[in-house]
């Protein structure tokens, strides 16, 4: 059976349809990746799943109990770790974690272990004792991991954990996530960091203005991607003569013009570089940098949408 | 039950690690309470000032407090609590407890370092300033939680909140009697709860008033907590 059932749900703020027939579903033991750029409607769709909005439209079922109907039983295997973290700034981590622990139903003996091992496995089980308000940026980003964790869910919903994060709290979060995946917990995993979801994802769907834009494993993507590389020429002013131009040569497949930058797919970068600088140049304008990136999530975004997924 | 212990707890903890919200729920209106010790001690003036200390602070720790709320919104533990396995009536009662708990105390402290350290002239009567006070103070609660339910910032609940300490209190009449009240005071007079909680308060202790004769503004007072109670719970669920 899925963990979590999203059928069809739609959202609107106003007249601003911020999720717009959003269906995903997810089973145990899996990374399911929620990529978009920003105000895609990641955050309002798991606000729907977490219970704390309520769907115009559609229905959400976590391990089988609907979320408006069954919000407690819903609830009771849901942890959740909210994109800006949502703590006691006064108290220590671990009176923290002892109330989130009492919030989800532990109590006694088995409170004090899951705050022990919850401290243990976000590696802060030294600083336990230190007030929230002394922790750094990428401490409180782990407290908050254990927060949402401490319960031991069947599914757990991140929103860009790894957010300004240094590297080192970065990859103790990453492998905290692969460890939990081990455990069967299911998890959604929300960033608009590429490299991230494809490493981390078993699953991805795509979002952009509230819709599902792709959906399917991180490889059945990349082949949709078409296996194009990405030239990424930043110039002194883009001239809409030149891309015609460009257009035409010979190994392009498309281009796509963001502010002063050409975004080129091609299946062969290095090929089209020569004739596409020479065609710049001619047209009188300055090349600043030139950059090849492997096939990507977001050069898959980049083909479906013509946008960026992260502000440039 | 437990959960809503953690919640008054969580919040008592987080409230009292600020020494600015101890400084303007205890520090100044102890010393207030203890000026008003020098005023002269004949009947009604003194139990006036001071008690008139009592309604208008626990009315403004109230308001406040409820601002906390609004707190928690914000840096997102209150959608944390939300999206936990309880129910959202649980919260609601822990914020209540929370708020109830904090002013109670309050007036407690100040009344009896009043009694005991001031030296206020009080001998009877107190049953009845229990029941006066915890229905007051259930009124305010409501009054809270219903702005909590109502504004966005805790900038708006400081201004709403001076708003009505100082008009509620001020102009009506708590603190001296004011002579032939013109139309105005007088409607503020009767309207607000800390008015006629402080002349509760004192004619109890100056002139002995028993409960009975106090039953139309106590129910007054318990129906208006109670509006705001189940409007501001409403407003919060519908907010979230
Ligand atoms: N409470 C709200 N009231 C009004 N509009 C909202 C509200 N929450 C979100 N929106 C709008 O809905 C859209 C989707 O927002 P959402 O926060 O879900 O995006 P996101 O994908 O999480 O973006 P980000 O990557 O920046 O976190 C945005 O246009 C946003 O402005
Ligand atoms: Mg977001």
């Amino acid at each position: 059976m899925n963990v979590l059932d999203v059928v069809n749900v739609k959202k609107a703020f106003g007249s601003r349809q911020a999720v717009d027939g959003v269906s995903l579903s997810i089973s145990e033991g899996e990374i399911f990746g929620l990529l978009g750029p920003n105000g895609a409607g990641k955050t309002t769709t798991l606000s729907l799943i977490s219970g704390l909005l309520r769907p115009h439209t559609g229905t959400i079922t976590i391990g089988g109990w609907n979320v408006v109907t069954q919000a407690t039983k819903a609830k009771a295997l849901l942890g959740v770790v909210p994109q800006e973290p949502a703590l006691y700034s006064q108290l220590s981590a671990e009176a923290n974690l002892r109330f989130w622990g009492t919030m989800n139903g532990l109590q006694t003996a088995d409170l004090t272990n899951a705050v022990k091992h919850a401290l243990t496995v976000v590696g802060l089980t030294d600083r336990a004792q230190e007030r929230v308000a002394k922790y750094s940026g990428g401490m409180k980003r782990r407290l908050n991991i254990a927060a949402g964790i401490i319960h031991n869910p069947k599914l757990l919903i991140m929103d860009e954990p790894t957010v300004g994060v240094d590297p080192q709290s970065r990859n103790h979060i990453l492998q905290t996530v692969k460890n939990l995946r081990e455990q069967g917990t299911a998890i959604i995993y929300t960033s608009h960091y590429v490299e991230e979801v494809e490493d981390l994802c078993d699953r991805v769907t795509v979002m952009d203005q509230g819709k599902v834009i792709s959906a399917g494993t991180v490889s059945q993507l990349l082949n949709k991607a078409g296996q194009y590389q990405e030239l990424v020429i930043t110039v002194n002013g883009t001239k809409a003569t030149s891309l015609m131009q460009l257009t035409a040569l010979p190994g392009i497949k498309e281009i796509f013009t963001i502010n002063n930058v050409y975004k080129i797919l091609t299946s062969n970068a290095e090929q089209v570089l020569p004739l596409t600088y020479e065609t710049i140049l001619a047209e009188g304008m300055q090349v600043s940098a030139i950059h090849i990136h492997k096939p990507s999530l977001e050069s898959l975004f980049l083909k479906l949408t013509g946008r960026t997924l992260r502000d440039q | 039950m437990r959960k809503c212990f953690a919640i008054v707890s969580v919040g008592l903890r987080q409230m009292l690690a600020d020494p600015m919200y101890l400084v303007f729920t205890l520090g100044l209106p102890l010393m207030m309470t203890w000026a008003m010790s020098f005023l002269p001690k004949e009947a009604g003036i003194y139990e006036m000032a001071s008690l008139g200390v009592l309604v208008m602070f626990v009315a403004l720790n109230l308001i406040t407090s409820a601002g906390s709320i609004l707190e928690e919104r914000q840096n997102g533990t209150w959608q944390r609590i939300l999206t936990s396995a309880t129910s959202y009536w649980a919260i609601m009662a822990g914020y209540f407890i929370r708020l109830f708990l904090v002013a109670a105390t309050q007036a407690a402290i100040l009344l009896l370092s009043g009694k005991f350290l001031f030296g206020a002239p009080w001998n009877h009567g107190y049953l009845e300033l229990v029941v006066v006070l915890a229905i007051y103070i259930f009124a305010m609660t409501g009054l809270g939680l219903f702005l909590a339910g109502l504004l966005k910032t805790q900038g708006q609940v400081q201004a709403v909140a001076m708003a009505i300490v100082m008009i509620g209190t001020m102009l009506g009449d708590v603190f001296f009697p004011i002579e032939n009240p013109s139309g105005v005071i007088k409607i503020i007079a009767a309207i607000s709860p800390q008015s006629w909680a402080a002349h509760a308060l004192r004619d109890i202790l100056t002139l002995g008033v028993s409960l009975s004769s106090l039953v139309v503004p106590l129910l007054w007072m318990t129906g208006l907590g109670m509006l705001l109670i189940i409007a501001g719970v409403l407003r919060i669920k519908i907010e979230a």
